[in-house]
């Protein structure tokens, strides 16, 4: 359920729906918030402090080669060392990043997402055109959302589905060998985990 | 937004904690998200402690403990809206009024 599915099937607003829209309304007329301050708060929770759970995962995997073994050989259990998981059992599995190769996730029936390690997933990632355009043009596609790829690398796309849903595990940048496993997280993006960006 | 409001509201815990699976908070519906929202600007905005926020919260859940916890969130934050003078009942019911006419 989105905003847009609101906005084109509209329903009667429940009376709690009222209340928050009243609430919201008249605190933006009294000019104590602005409208945008909320979704860069909502916006906030969805980018940032969901996927920090994906961040970690990839920093401890960049720290700890014995730890990047276990991600990639088995995603789900790796990430439930954690204590990220979920009970219906998605079947999480990490795709690695080499010089030589750039995985990029998509679904291209729905929008199958791994919530436990990237939080909500984003609009655009639901979006139609990015559903079709990251299989049938990957290259101009990540090129438009302003990641250049050199033909050298082989871009591979993953198509997640309710059964198996993807992670990428980004490459560690160089000139962090001195970085924390906190620090390292830090530098970690929900689009370097999806393969949109890098880190 | 101050990172002491979001550790304030990440560590919030019992009762109050807002819904979550595996870590990540649980929105319903796009309006609870904006509830969310509203109450962390609402409360930096107005320079106030999380706690302000927290402990109406707790008291509305403590007297509707079969509502939904985001009932509970619009409760605690109308509650806190009243008490430091920023809205009046009669504008809330304006406001409300409003909202029904448009909808």
């Amino acid at each position: 359920m989105s905003a847009s599915d609101d906005h084109h099937h509209p329903a009667p607003l429940s009376p709690v729906e009222v209340r928050a829209k009243a609430l919201e309304d008249l605190l933006v007329e009294k000019g104590v918030v602005a409208p945008g301050v909320i979704d860069a708060v909502v916006d906030a929770y969805e980018h940032d402090i969901g996927p920090l759970n994906g961040a970690r995962v990839v920093a401890r995997a960049w720290a700890d080669p014995v730890y990047r073994q276990r991600l990639l050989a088995d995603g789900t259990a790796a990430i439930a060392e954690f204590g990220f998981g979920g009970p219906e059992g998605e079947h999480i599995v990490v795709v690695e990043n080499t010089p030589t190769v750039h995985n990029v996730v998509v679904c291209t029936l729905c929008s199958c997402y791994p919530w436990p390690v990237l939080g909500l997933p984003p609009n655009w990632y639901k979006s139609a055109p990015y559903r079709a355009r990251m299989v049938r043009e990957p290259r101009r596609l990540l090129s438009e959302m302003g990641l250049d790829l050199p033909t050298s690398v082989e871009v591979r796309v993953w198509d997640s589905s309710a059964e198996t849903r993807y992670m990428v595990l980004p490459e560690r940048p160089a000139g962090t060998e001195a970085m924390s496993e906190e620090q390292l997280a830090a530098l970690v993006t929900r689009d370097a985990m999806i393969g949109v960006a890098r880190p | 937004m101050s990172s002491g409001v979001d550790r304030a509201v990440t560590q919030m815990s019992g009762a109050a904690a807002p819904p979550r699976r595996n870590g990540e908070l649980v929105f319903d519906a796009p309006w609870q998200g904006r509830a969310f929202g509203l109450a962390l600007a609402v409360t930096e905005r107005l320079g106030l402690p999380w706690s302000q926020f927290q402990e109406r919260l707790i008291a509305a859940i403590a007297a509707q403990p079969d509502a939904p916890y985001y009932d509970c969130w619009i409760a605690a934050l109308e509650r806190l809206v009243l008490d430091h003078g920023v809205a009046s009942a009669s504008e809330l019911e304006r406001a409300r009024t409003g909202v029904r006419r448009a909808s």
